[in-house]
């Protein structure tokens, strides 16, 4: 039994930290222009890796952005949350301490949490062994930290929590956030993610046999894999009236949601239980399929994401499947933070008026079957009313999203 | 959302002021499962709370690097075999088998079915630290950087456990991480109690795991964060919830009822005040008194500094008084860090099965961090059979 909150729900302040851009105009801007913003890794040696390319945020400067925390006590994840978090405030129009005194608290998503100090940590061990390790780094290794930066950045002093789901881990957040602001746990949500680009991973999904080489490609015929990616991002979450109390611009009403688990594979999706969750959200957020006018997808740009992405969304849309794209052939995978991108994209496409492409797509996969429309190079003007926003992971956590525009 | 619509007469026994956003329906806890230094299963855990013995210490067999010079508390004999089966266990972490023998000793105490609509909500911090640590290694070891063995990869993202318990007992429910360290317990409740509210699931598996290895050793005992005679340990506990009326209806015994789970972030000198406050939330959201607390199950128990925070918050949330009785759960089974919370509620139900706790205790347990978080579950004792 289900038993909903009685408030209504908006997004009312976006924040990015990205390869294309910081903040959410940046962001949206270069996503909107079909922008491919990966590039060749500097962030850690490639020597020796015959792919070397990924979505990452070069000469990132958390001094620039953050005002409430020291850079120097947190990891870079915690560095792209709080940014992205501050960001979002700003965007919202909100005073600082307006937020602070409400009842106000943040859920972000991630993977591998702080990756970057692992691995710092771990060339410490390879050096001079285990009794070596820097306690200032071991401090900053929980990926707990996360989302205690954002409420540090921000002093807040509601819940920070930080969801590990991989890579459905955003939309687990946004989910939560809602919950919490419809239900009265909170007045202000910061709901997002963050991941940083890791040597290991990068790793991992070459040797999957997952890794694009130069470009990411999803729905094309050609596409070859992933791309490894990294950044932070953040919605502000608050109750529909009080937002029109303070005159907020509102992007966009979080509809509902739904989570469910594969139970069957580590690695590979399965489409059967990909389509039920896309049912639960429908009727979570109160709508029919034929409603719903883009889909956002995880779209991660390997074949079988593709094949059992479209088929789960045929098993629920029959032959009228709507728009679906994937901005990671912009931004590549970036992981806990992946719908959270996702779901920022489609706060801009609900309010601004377009569907976001998909670059790089050449021909439609023919294997995908008839009726894919991946919206091919740049964004199409459009007046999107409800959209969702597809988040899957390894371990079969998957986390649908369903937004809408508020008239 | 309206929460006081009666009028002002009819609730004169309840003179606190209606800032709670909403009655908090109290979880049923039916089934418990505990794997720690004090042993296999809930009883040894509860014996060895309840008479204040130490568990195992011995750590030869996990792994061959160096272990700091400091006590340490590991899990004697891991029956993986017997509770986990043979089967595709060979690239499992520790981690992972710790969940899922705690787990296995779970589903076998339930007293109902598991069915697809069951979830799992389980706490960690970094998931297994050796994992991701050694495959990292790997990439700096190797001949080429990506000569990683790929079999070990989801072992490095940290819901490993969760997906694998998923996979293992075909539960279709929400399946959910949470990477809360100190908080995972009462963060993990927190989840669990939301996704059944929203129906994402009848029935969650609430849990927490932390295994032993070398490189997380290393890590408490340069950190300075753990004192230096307090030993790291390792473990994983888990509670079967459901909504109570379920397990009422089912005729499930509830071995304890989980009134309510706050939480919430202080500023730095802050964290005793910030403690007081979500423990007297707690206690305000599911309608008890101060001078109600039968027991404390602490959390910081050996943590630098934290130990007297904690210990100073609670104090200050009763009124100055001190519980009756006290449970440090990790003078036992050592520093289990994101296993520690659920372990400090199985250690209560533990004991309440092996003590002459009075009928019905009300107890808290607490949990605070150096970052900023602090957390509060308020516990009742169940049918103890």
């Amino acid at each position: 039994m289900s038993e909903r909150g009685t408030r209504r729900v908006v997004v009312t302040g976006l924040g990015a930290v990205s390869s294309a851009g910081m903040g959410a105009d940046e962001f949206t801007a270069s996503i909107r222009a079909g922008r491919r913003t990966t590039s060749a890794v500097r962030s850690f040696d490639t020597t020796g890796f015959p792919h070397v390319h990924a979505g990452e945020v070069h000469d990132f400067e958390p001094r620039r952005w953050l005002r409430g925390i020291d850079p120097g006590q947190w990891g870079r994840s915690s560095q792209f949350a709080a940014s992205a978090a501050r960001l979002a405030v700003e965007d919202a129009g909100l005073a600082a301490d307006d937020l602070a005194r409400g009842r106000a608290g943040s859920v972000m998503g991630t993977t591998s949490g702080e990756s970057a100090v692992i691995e710092e940590l771990v060339g410490a061990w390879a050096a001079d062994g285990l009794k070596s390790l820097p306690p200032d780094l071991v401090g900053s290794a929980p990926a707990g930290r996360i989302a205690a930066a954002v409420n540090s950045e921000l002093g807040l002093s509601g819940e920070a929590l930080t969801l590990a789901t991989a890579c459905s881990a955003s939309n687990y957040a946004l989910g939560y956030a809602f919950d919490m602001v419809a239900g009265g746990d909170a007045d202000y949500m910061l709901a997002g993610g963050a991941d940083s680009l890791n040597r290991w991973a990068h790793a991992g999904f070459y040797r999957l046999g997952a890794l694009a080489e130069e470009i990411c490609r999803p729905f094309d015929a050609d596409r070859s894999g992933i791309l490894t990616a990294e950044g932070g991002v953040a919605l502000l979450l608050e109750p529909y009236e009080r937002a029109v109390a303070r005159g907020a611009r509102i992007y966009a009403e979080v509809l509902g949601y739904s989570v469910n688990c594969d139970a069957e594979h580590m690695v590979h999706p399965d489409p059967t239980s990909i389509a039920a969750c896309i049912r639960a959200a429908h009727r979570s957020a109160g709508v029919e399929p034929e409603q719903i006018d883009y889909i956002c997808a995880h779209g991660t740009g390997t074949r079988t994401n593709d094949a059992t992405e479209v088929a789960a969304a045929r098993a629920v849309f029959g032959d009228r499947i709507p728009p679906i794209s994937s901005i990671k052939s912009m931004i590549g995978h970036t992981m806990g933070a992946a719908s959270g991108f996702g779901a920022l994209i489609c706060c801009r496409a609900l309010y601004d008026g377009f569907l976001p492409p998909t670059a790089g797509v050449e021909r439609t996969d023919p294997d995908l079957g008839p009726g894919v429309d991946p919206v091919p190079g740049r964004a199409r003007p459009a007046q999107p009313r409800i959209v969702e926003n597809h988040g899957f992971a390894f371990g079969g956590n998957n986390a649908i999203t369903i937004l809408g525009r508020v008239a | 959302m309206t929460s006081a619509t009666a009028a002002p007469a009819a609730v004169a026994t309840a003179p606190r002021p209606a800032s709670t956003p909403f009655a908090v329906t109290p979880l049923a806890v039916t089934a418990v499962g505990a794997v720690s230094a004090a042993g296999i299963g809930l009883d040894a855990l509860g014996r060895a709370v309840a008479e204040g013995t130490a568990g195992h210490t011995d750590p030869s067999g996990l792994g061959e690097e160096s272990l700091p010079p400091r006590p340490v508390r590991v899990v004697p004999d891991l029956p993986v075999a017997e509770l986990i089966g043979r089967k595709g266990t060979r690239h499992l972490d520790r981690t992972t088998k710790l969940a899922l023998v705690a787990c296995r000793l779970t589903l076998d105490a339930h007293p109902g079915q598991t069915g697809e609509r069951s979830g799992v909500v389980l706490g960690t911090s970094t998931g297994s630290i050796r994992s991701s640590s050694e495959f990292s290694l790997e990439t700096l070891r190797q001949e080429r950087p990506y000569l990683v063995n790929p079999s070990l990869f989801p072992n490095t993202v940290m819901n490993c456990a969760a997906g694998q318990i998923a996979i293992r007992h075909k539960l279709h429910g929400v399946n959910a991480t949470i990477a809360g360290g100190h908080l995972s317990g009462v963060q993990a409740l927190r989840y669990a109690r939301n996704a059944l509210r929203q129906g994402h699931a009848d029935r969650i598996l609430v849990g927490g795991v932390e295994e032993f290895c070398a490189q997380s050793a290393w890590g408490w005992h340069l950190s300075g964060s753990l004192a230096a005679d307090a030993p790291v340990g390792e473990g994983a506990a888990m509670l079967m919830v459901e909504q109570e009326a379920e397990a009422s209806a089912a005729g499930r015994p509830v071995l304890a009822r989980v009134l309510a789970c706050e939480t919430g972030y202080s500023a730095p000198g802050r964290l005793a005040d910030g403690l007081a406050s979500v423990v007297t939330t707690a206690l305000e959201r599911c309608d008890r008194w101060p001078e109600q607390v039968g027991a404390v199950s602490y959390g910081a128990t050996g943590l630098t500094g934290l130990q007297r925070i904690e210990e100073r918050g609670v104090r200050t949330a009763l009124g100055g008084r001190s519980p009756a009785r006290r449970l440090a759960v990790k003078e036992s089974v050592g520093e289990c860090f994101s296993a520690a919370g659920i372990l400090q509620i199985a250690a209560l139900i533990g004991t309440w099965q092996h003590t002459t706790a009075p009928a019905g205790e009300l107890a808290l347990v607490t949990a605070v961090a150096r970052d900023g978080n602090v957390g509060c579950a308020v516990v009742e004792a169940g049918h103890l059979g």
